[in-house]
């Protein structure tokens, strides 16, 4: 059978002849201005498959901590180097695969904020990875074939405000 | 989403000294070098009391945390003090996850803070 013109998955989407595509990977420069790239189109994303707001914005927040620091720390904003997002809608969750090839660093050990720390003392540093505990219910690392791949992890049927 | 940023003295008929800074849209890694910058000629005068409005902020990250938290310390350094009115309850529950600001007061309108702003000049008024 010739399928030179049989119409692309997207482009049936787009004619709403078939569900959206599960997921969406981006490939990134280590800029800030990526990392909301990368947010914009996670809320893109999630409003085409009806993922309720505040839930969104909790997922987008998760991955603008997580993407700052690969940024600003794995590759010390090189904007020569590139790093990868994946989205996608499982049916049940949705989840974010974050990608990188900067020295071995896993988040998920990262400690806890300390509750009675000095605000004015306490370092910056640490704050996003609270930030990602409170909006997300897995965050799971591995190094794999010398890159940082942290997946984030937020069930759909899970309450939208933070646990 | 980008953010806006407009910073005022004296709203209205308010005459507290106070100077607010209205943000609206996004407050993160990308835009939070502009509010800092935006902030210094205003931190490096005599100013005690930092309104921030946040009625049109959409979103905030650590990275715009720490902006605020920057100001508040330099605030903190003379006597003063910032405060935050009208803020989104997603924006109040990053707030409150991340106990960033303590101490620092939250209102909900415009009316509560005009009150503290008038207690507040007075108290100025007293150590002048």
């Amino acid at each position: 059978m010739n399928n030179a013109h049989k119409p692309s998955a997207a482009a049936n989407f787009a004619q709403g002849l078939c569900p959206p595509p599960r997921g969406l990977t981006l490939e990134l420069h280590a800029t800030p201005e990526e990392v909301m790239r990368a947010v914009d189109a996670l809320r893109v994303f999630g409003q085409g498959r009806h993922v309720a707001e505040r839930m969104l914005f909790g997922l987008a927040l998760a991955l603008e901590e997580c993407a700052s620091n690969i940024v600003n720390h794995a590759l010390q904003r090189d904007a020569r180097q590139t790093f990868r997002v994946t989205l996608e809608h499982t049916g049940s969750a949705m989840v974010i695969e974050l990608r990188d090839r900067g020295p071995e660093f896993d988040p998920t050990q990262a400690p806890a904020m300390a509750k009675e720390a000095n605000d004015d003392d306490r370092p910056p540093g640490g704050r996003g990875i609270e930030l990602v505990r409170c909006y997300t219910d897995e965050m799971q690392y591995r190094r794999e074939g010398g890159e940082n791949v942290l997946r984030l992890t937020r069930r759909l049927a899970a309450p939208t405000g933070p646990k | 989403m980008p953010l806006e940023i407009q910073i005022q003295q004296n709203i209205g008929d308010r005459k507290t000294g106070a100077v607010t800074v209205k943000l609206a849209g996004s407050l993160d890694t990308a835009t939070a070098p502009e509010l800092e910058r935006r902030l210094l000629p205003v931190l490096a005068g005599p100013v005690k009391d930092l309104v921030f409005d946040l009625a049109q902020l959409k979103f905030i990250s650590s990275a715009g945390l720490r902006v605020l938290t920057v100001a508040r310390k330099q605030l903190k350094e003379r006597g003063g003090q910032p405060a935050f009115v009208n803020p989104q309850p997603q924006i109040k529950e990053v707030f409150d996850i991340m106990q960033s600001l303590p101490g620092v007061p939250i209102f909900q309108d415009l009316a509560e803070l005009d009150a503290y702003l008038a207690a507040r000049q007075r108290s100025h008024e007293k150590t002048a």
